[in-house]
């Protein structure tokens, strides 16, 4: 319940600073492709909860229908920590649906703008530094 | 919609500070309303010697600094071997920046960090900041001492401050050429001398000004301005650099 209250409060927290960009150290040009925004839903496989980003990993089709583990991209623990984030907000097994852009390298790596919640609760925990507004 | 965002604030605080050692602990010194409220508009803490005193967790507020210091329209002059250096980097979308491989953010770019915060303890001979990115510290001496003769190559070099009225005047020198000032790329050389300039004009708000100092890089100085807002009720966090894939994977155009 404790938690619930948490990702709501944050939640409430991140539309209120929803216009500002949402920052990582570093620039985001050098790996992820703005002209490659991606939306995609599945299940949570992995969180690692460290610095200097949070990674949470996604099974999911890709556009072709073909499974793929995606490796996305989050902010930094202490900053989600202060908007309410918790090392188990998202948990393995979570259904969660993710915008964000794909890297330039070719990997199925992923620059997160936000995180959708199954029922219908958008976090922002993004790591987007120098990425457009919208996907 | 209102009424739910007041709740959902209300909810974090309140789950907040049952939950969180952290980032919601009513600390002590900070002057506050009839409700508890921090008031970032109270006037700013002195010292036992009547100086202003810097002392709390502070934030960068707005990103732009973090990649690029000059911001605002500051006019920067290369030379040719820093406008090279900057071209360079600027192309690449910063590929080779120090974090990328967890090496520290250096003067000033560790403080702009929006997602960590810093800390300033203030005390008598010597001023400490602790960044929480990448939990490095600095110290500012404050007991009249110059610079030491001889300087190790540091990326944060020697820091010596003095009060000039209200303002604290921090010079520092002996830095090696490693750090970038952002992780836009503007670059430094071996000769790097910063002056910062810290005021508190209230409780809640630092005003920072830094002018950069680099023949090799600049024709002429040039100065910066940001302000820090107070972070009330946090404190800096662990953050040890673990998980750093950047390096590995930027293309860099």
């Amino acid at each position: 319940m404790r938690r619930e209250s948490l990702i709501v409060g944050g939640l409430c927290v991140a539309l209120l600073v929803g216009a500002l960009p949402l920052i990582a150290h570093h620039s985001f040009a050098a790996e992820y492709d703005s002209n490659k925004p991606i939306k995609f839903t599945g299940k949570v496989t992995k969180v690692e909860w460290l610095n200097p980003h949070i990674y949470v990993y996604v099974d999911a089709k890709d556009e072709s229908g073909k499974n793929v583990n995606y490796a996305v991209e989050g902010g930094a623990p202490n900053g989600l920590f202060r908007q309410g984030w918790r090392k188990d907000t998202l948990k393995i097994g979570d259904p969660i649906s993710v915008e964000g852009f794909l890297a330039k390298d070719g990997s199925n790596t992923v620059n997160a703008r936000a995180w959708v919640l199954p029922d219908g609760r958008k976090l922002f925990g993004a790591n987007n530094e120098g990425a457009p507004a919208n996907p | 919609m209102r009424r739910a965002v007041t709740a959902g604030i209300l909810i974090l605080m309140v789950a907040g500070a049952a939950s969180a050692q952290w980032v919601d602990v009513p600390l002590p010194g900070v002057p506050r309303d009839r409700n508890g409220k921090p008031n970032l508009a109270a006037a700013t803490p002195k010292t036992a010697d009547g100086k202003p005193d810097l002392s709390g967790v502070w934030k960068n507020l707005d990103a732009k600094y973090l990649n690029d210091l000059a911001s605002d329209g500051v006019q920067v002059s290369f030379t040719p071997w820093g406008a090279a250096l900057y071209k360079e980097r600027q192309e690449t979308f910063s590929r080779g920046r120090p974090s990328e491989s967890c090496l520290p953010h250096g003067i000033p770019d560790a403080m702009m960090v929006p997602a960590a915060p810093f800390k300033i303890i203030q005390t008598p001979g010597v001023v400490a900041i602790l960044y929480e990115n990448q939990n490095r510290f600095r110290q500012i001496f404050t007991d009249g001492r110059g610079f030491p003769k001889e300087m190790t190559p540091a990326w944060i070099g020697y820091s010596v401050g003095k009060w000039n009225g209200d303002t604290f005047v921090v010079e520092t020198r002996g830095f090696n050429d490693s750090s970038w000032l952002d992780d836009g790329g503007h670059p430094h050389s071996d000769e790097l001398h910063l002056t910062e300039r810290f005021r508190r004009p209230n409780f809640g708000r630092l005003d920072y000004e830094i002018t950069v100092e680099d023949p090799k890089a600049y024709t002429k100085p040039w100065t910066a301005s940001i302000r820090f807002e107070f972070l009330p009720d946090t404190e800096i966090m662990e953050w040890v650099c673990e998980n750093e894939r950047d390096a590995a994977r930027s293309v860099g155009k």
